[in-house]
């Protein structure tokens, strides 16, 4: 009864480090989310929609990558931006910013991979249906991105959901910092530790939350381009 | 005038397309007749530059906005079916207009608001028609541009066909299945197998008096 009593008081209060948490899980996801869709989405289109030398090379490089452990992941982020490392001026190192790059080294190689395997079922079919109107190149772009743009809105949540859930990378590169790096899940992790169940429990239902949140919102999205 | 010289394509070592010598005129309305596997799409992708000769050369042909290739299977977007129209479009100021008025044509005027994936087989063929027709072409190069519409769906596209060309006297290159459709649409007909043209000649000639024994052992097969 008194955990129970005590994760209402932290759901419902007004705990500064829990809002502090949320904040940075929610910039870092987002923005992490962002990139790898920016990157990934038509790196996908390209790979699944053409013919081209190397191909096969790409395609199984990209399914190398989606089996890329987040500690390994986190790693090559710490030797990069750690103070001897090629980036180590820019002083990311334990930063959100750092975590966002992990995050993004992870999750793109899995947009790539679900928009290529999407894609990559209609293209022949696509691809010859707008030579025959005209429409060549990089201009087809367009439209294999309206033609996906539901599907894609799931694969983009997919990859949310990946961010968010994450944990290794973001603990190795972000540091867990108090009031700066810490997220959901790290902080899960953390106060599992040192046995404060009614906080991890709370953590655990607000990430739960904010998953369901952030589905019920794109689920909306979908239907409004569904309708389009 | 497209003209064909040595023409071979290969897949995988298989030969697909063997043309030592073909032309197509401007002004002529051409049917390549043959069996599943004969050579007819192979010779249009080649056309529409989807599919590389392995060697030999094609002289004449100007891929450009004027010239229009229906895939057997034209693919309809998710997007509305006007806007499938509207999509070649880009630089017209009514381009909507247009598109609708295409879409009346080919009778699809009252699905406009339609998602184009959930159309079926003959009319996404209509819909791939009524999209190479939105802007003006003097090459139409299409394939089996009937094989899923209905019978009033086939008058429908014969007759869009027959006014296309009275306007334009374009050159229009179709395959069919259909030897029917290759005597009321074409002045010449072209009949492959195994990826050559065994024999060309006016629908009534080739049709009634076949030259070449695998000509009339294809058209044996021949039932109304």
């Amino acid at each position: 009864m008194e955990l129970i009593n005590s994760i209402l008081e932290l759901l419902f209060g007004s705990d500064p480090e829990l809002r502090q948490i949320i904040a940075v899980t929610l910039r870092m996801s987002l923005f992490s989310t962002l990139f790898s869709s920016l990157i990934g989405i038509p790196a996908g289109v390209l790979l699944g929609a053409n013919d081209f030398k190397g191909k096969a090379f790409f395609s199984r490089l990209v399914n190398t990558l989606l089996g890329l452990p987040p500690v390994v992941a986190g790693l090559i982020v710490f030797l990069l931006l750690s103070r001897s490392g090629p980036l180590g001026s820019f002083r990311l190192l334990y930063t959100v910013e750092a975590m966002v790059v992990a995050q993004v080294l992870l999750i793109t190689p899995f947009i790539i991979a679900m928009t290529s395997n999407l894609v990559g079922v209609n293209a022949n079919s696509i691809n010859e249906t707008l030579t025959g109107v005209g429409i060549r190149g990089t201009k087809r772009l367009k439209y294999f991105l309206l033609d996906f743009r539901v599907p894609f809105i799931s694969i983009i949540l997919a990859g949310f959901g990946r961010s968010i859930a994450e944990v290794g990378a973001v603990q190795m590169v972000g540091g867990n910092v108090q009031f700066k790096t810490r997220v959901m899940t790290t902080a899960i992790m953390m106060q599992t530790n040192m046995g404060r169940f009614d906080f991890a429990i709370a953590l655990g239902l607000i990430l739960l939350l904010i998953s369901f949140l952030v589905n019920s919102v794109v689920n909306r999205i979908q239907k409004v381009a569904a309708d389009d | 005038m497209i003209e064909l010289k040595n023409v071979v394509v290969k897949a995988k070592n298989r030969l697909i397309l063997d043309v030592p010598e073909l032309h197509f005129e401007k002004g002529k309305r051409y049917g390549i007749i043959g069996e599943n596997g004969s050579g007819k799409t192979t010779l249009l992708r080649l056309l529409m530059g989807t599919v590389k000769a392995s060697q030999g050369s094609i002289e004449g042909l100007n891929l450009d906005h004027k010239v229009g290739y229906l895939p057997q299977s034209p693919y309809a977007f998710s997007f509305s079916v006007l806007r499938n129209v509207s999509m070649t479009l880009e630089k017209e100021q009514a381009r909507e207009t247009l598109a609708f008025n295409t879409l009346e044509k080919v009778g699809l005027a009252g699905l406009i608001h339609s998602k184009g994936s959930t159309l079926s087989g003959g009319e996404k063929q209509r819909l791939g028609l009524a999209r190479v027709l939105a802007v003006p072409k003097e090459v139409l190069l299409l394939d089996e541009p009937t094989s899923a519409t209905d019978i009033r769906g086939t008058d429908l596209v014969e007759g869009l066909l027959q006014e296309w060309f009275e306007k334009t006297k374009g050159l229009l290159i179709f395959t069919t299945h259909a030897p029917a459709q290759a005597l009321r649409l074409a002045d010449e007909v072209m009949f492959l197998e195994d990826g050559k043209v065994i024999e060309t000649g006016s629908p009534q000639d080739l049709f009634n008096h076949p030259r070449q024994e695998e000509t009339r052992a294809f058209l044996s097969h021949w039932v109304i």
